[in-house]
């Protein structure tokens, strides 16, 4: 039973990493209806920054910078590759070229801090505590109440103030919104500048028991996006719900089927939502009349 | 062939008849003489640049006061670098430029067995020989045996994987005695290789792994392969993998409070694995081929070398750096013996070695023969400990050979 309890604990403690970051895919979906294939990139850097600042500042005082640079980065990315692509109609030109954003992000890590993985300081102490014969590392706790804390600010945000009201309005109808006179164009900068903005936080967040370096971005990215197709790119619970599944199932079939299928479940998982739910499990249809 | 003679007439200021001798002229000739061309093909960049970039300095090193003391046949060794970024395909463009372009007389280097098999057929098919000093797969040497090639090229000063698993399973199974033993592998060509000779190695001590466990690279939970270890009741585990994930199956062990003692394979000697596992590296052991000590005065002056032309404390991957500078050294001595820089009478030199050879991590007598290109045979490997943060020799008997 405590073996059970355990892998359930630890498959939703990497699930809510994968959580935090495909969030980040679902704000930019939202309003834009593009991605920011680059998010494994945007977390590896917010986490590379933290990483440098981080003697200077201590783990609590480079957070406000991480979030400033997040913000920026993103800000750089849909202005450099989405903007054109969005203001040209292009299907697929945004696909391209994040992911070769991606790229140079990652070259430019390399040069900067090497390939090596590097450690990370942990705020927190590194001895696990037990809750129940059920062993869980204090930082793990606080990725779960990081990430919770991050979605539902992005959530408070988007409700409380006039902009994420115009965030909403966005993704809700872009073309009405425009004609209401919000600047849908900036909303889409904004939308970014916040997904990478989660990314960054997710990095730092991360950091601590995943290895920082400048390749942590590609492995983690990827998950995240098969976690935010089968939740639903439409919904924010809809990422919680698919990375605590695909957390939870890559732990099980480790355990109890065999390591080397560790993968397996979760991308059966993902086949499935697209054939049965293509807009994720807690994803909204889209209705396109013509 | 004719600036060869030319180079030799002009230093020793010979007539051109004697040229042919290639007598050794003193050390103030050899910097005028033609220098020998040896190629250095390793990862400067990309995953496996630590064990590289380590490669290269030992090679330089051994390079540099190989010219300090004459060169060789009266003339300089010359090194041609390139970075094969640890990918196959750039391996065999490197492989093709140092042959055809920069016409050297051999090559060392490779830290990747998957580049080692990818290049080494080039310098097969023009006969110059090749020097693995830091692959570790057990094919590369195996890859043109006669007589299904006339002759094999390849040489490696190197810990190779089947000698590495028999070191790994003598150290848990004879010296410690443990009998329930779990393999920990990564899901690449090297840890699956590596688990395999693992595998057969236990097999021949008569013991069956109680779990057999597989991560892929940049995994960040070890929670599931741990527990199967666990409940499989492994006194022991051994490990095929580089080292963050290592780090991560020590972290993981530690936040599962179950701790066993760890016994992996070389890459386990990486600073990566006993920076990001910090305390919980404690106590892990390793094969290695060379452990940093002073034991030795050739060994001091290995060390003040890399202090001196690198500003090192620490060496990066000092297995790399030996292995690798002590293959420079076994090649010079081929040259010299061979007295030309024929590839197949490299070769041939290197096959018979007459004269005994100091390295740093020990003297080669006779290190290979025309069936055996393995210089390494199992005394060369050592077990390693981590102690307060650094790796030190696990056994008192472990001495310079």
């Amino acid at each position: 039973m405590s073996i059970l309890t355990q892998l359930l604990v630890s498959g939703m403690s990497v699930g809510m990493i994968y959580a935090v970051i495909a969030f980040g895919f679902q704000l930019t979906f939202a309003t834009s209806r593009t991605i920011n294939f680059g998010q494994g990139e945007a977390l590896m850097l917010g986490a590379m920054v933290g990483l440098a600042v981080v003697p200077f500042l201590g783990y609590w005082g480079t957070l406000p910078l991480v979030l400033m640079f997040g913000l920026c980065q993103g800000a750089l990315v849909e202005k450099l590759a989405v903007a054109r692509a969005i203001e040209t109609r292009s299907d697929f030109g945004w696909v391209m070229s994040t992911i070769a954003l991606g790229i140079i992000f990652k070259n430019l890590a390399e040069n900067i801090w090497g390939r090596d993985d590097l450690k990370f300081p942990s705020p927190l102490p590194d001895a696990p505590l037990v809750l129940g014969g059920v062993h869980v590392l204090p930082m793990e706790l606080l990725i779960t109440a990081g990430a919770l804390a991050l979605m539902l600010g992005v959530e408070a945000f988007n409700r409380g103030t006039i902009l994420g009201k115009a965030v909403i309005a966005t993704a809700n109808d872009s073309g009405a919104a425009g004609l209401m006179g919000i600047n849908t164009p900036r909303v889409v900068t904004l939308s970014y500048a916040m997904s990478s903005m989660a990314a960054a936080f997710a990095g730092v967040l991360v950091a601590p028991v995943t290895l920082t370096g400048a390749t942590m971005g590609s492995a983690l990215g990827l998950k995240a996006f098969s976690v935010a197709i089968i939740g639903g790119l439409s919904s924010g619970l809809g990422v919680i719900l698919g990375g605590l599944l695909l957390g939870v199932c890559e732990k099980l079939t480790g355990f109890y089927i065999a390591t080397g299928y560790a993968d397996v479940p979760g991308l059966l998982l993902l086949l499935l939502v697209l054939s049965l739910r293509p807009t994720g499990l807690l994803g909204r249809s889209a209705l396109t009349k013509v | 062939m004719a600036r060869h003679f030319l180079a030799t007439w002009l230093s020793t200021g010979l007539a051109i008849s004697t040229a042919l001798c290639l007598v050794v002229p003193s050390a103030v000739s050899a910097q005028n003489a033609e220098p020998i061309l040896i190629g250095v093909s390793a990862a400067f960049t990309g995953g496996s640049a630590a064990m590289g970039l380590s490669a290269r300095q030992g090679i330089e090193i051994a390079a540099k006061e190989i010219n300090a003391k004459g060169g060789v046949l009266g003339r300089p060794l010359k090194l041609v670098e390139r970075d094969d970024e640890g990918k196959n395909e750039v391996g065999v463009q490197v492989a093709q430029e140092l042959i055809d372009k920069e016409r050297v007389v051999a090559t060392v280097g490779f830290v990747n067995t998957g580049v080692a098999l990818a290049a080494q057929r080039f310098y097969e098919d023009a006969r110059i020989p090749v020097m693995s000093c830091a692959t570790t797969g057990t094919m590369v040497t195996r890859q043109f045996l006669p007589p299904d090639y006339e002759h094999n090229y390849v040489f490696r000063n190197g810990l190779y994987d089947s000698l590495q698993a028999g070191k790994m399973v003598e150290e848990a199974v004879e010296r410690r005695k443990f009998t329930r033993l779990a393999i920990l592998a990564d899901s690449t060509n090297y840890g699956q290789l590596g688990r395999a000779d693992l595998e057969s190695a236990l097999s021949a001590k008569g013991v069956v792994p109680v779990a057999v466990e597989k991560f892929n690279i940049k995994d960040i939970d070890m929670t599931a392969q741990l527990l199967r270890a666990k409940q499989a009741g492994a006194e022991a585990i051994l490990t095929y993998g580089i080292g963050p994930e290592l780090a991560q199956i020590a972290n993981g062990m530690a936040k599962l409070g179950w701790k066993v003692p760890l016994i992996g394979s070389n890459p386990m000697g990486m600073t990566s694995f006993v920076e990001i596992a910090g305390p919980n590296a404690e106590g892990a052991r390793m094969v290695q081929s060379f452990i940093p000590d002073a034991s030795t005065p050739r060994r001091r002056a290995f060390l003040e070398a890399f202090r001196t032309d690198y500003n090192l404390e620490r060496i990066g991957n000092p297995p790399s750096a030996a292995q690798c500078y002590d293959a420079f050294y076994l090649l010079a001595a081929a040259l010299a013996q061979a007295r030309s820089t024929d590839g197949g009478k490299i070769r041939e030199a290197l096959e018979s070695l007459e004269q005994p050879v100091e390295g740093v991590i020990g003297t080669y007598r006779k290190p290979f023969t025309a069936g055996n290109h393995d210089a390494f045979d199992p005394s060369y490997a050592l077990i390693g400990e981590v102690r307060g943060g650094v790796i030190v020799s696990a056994h008192e008997s472990d001495r310079p050979r």
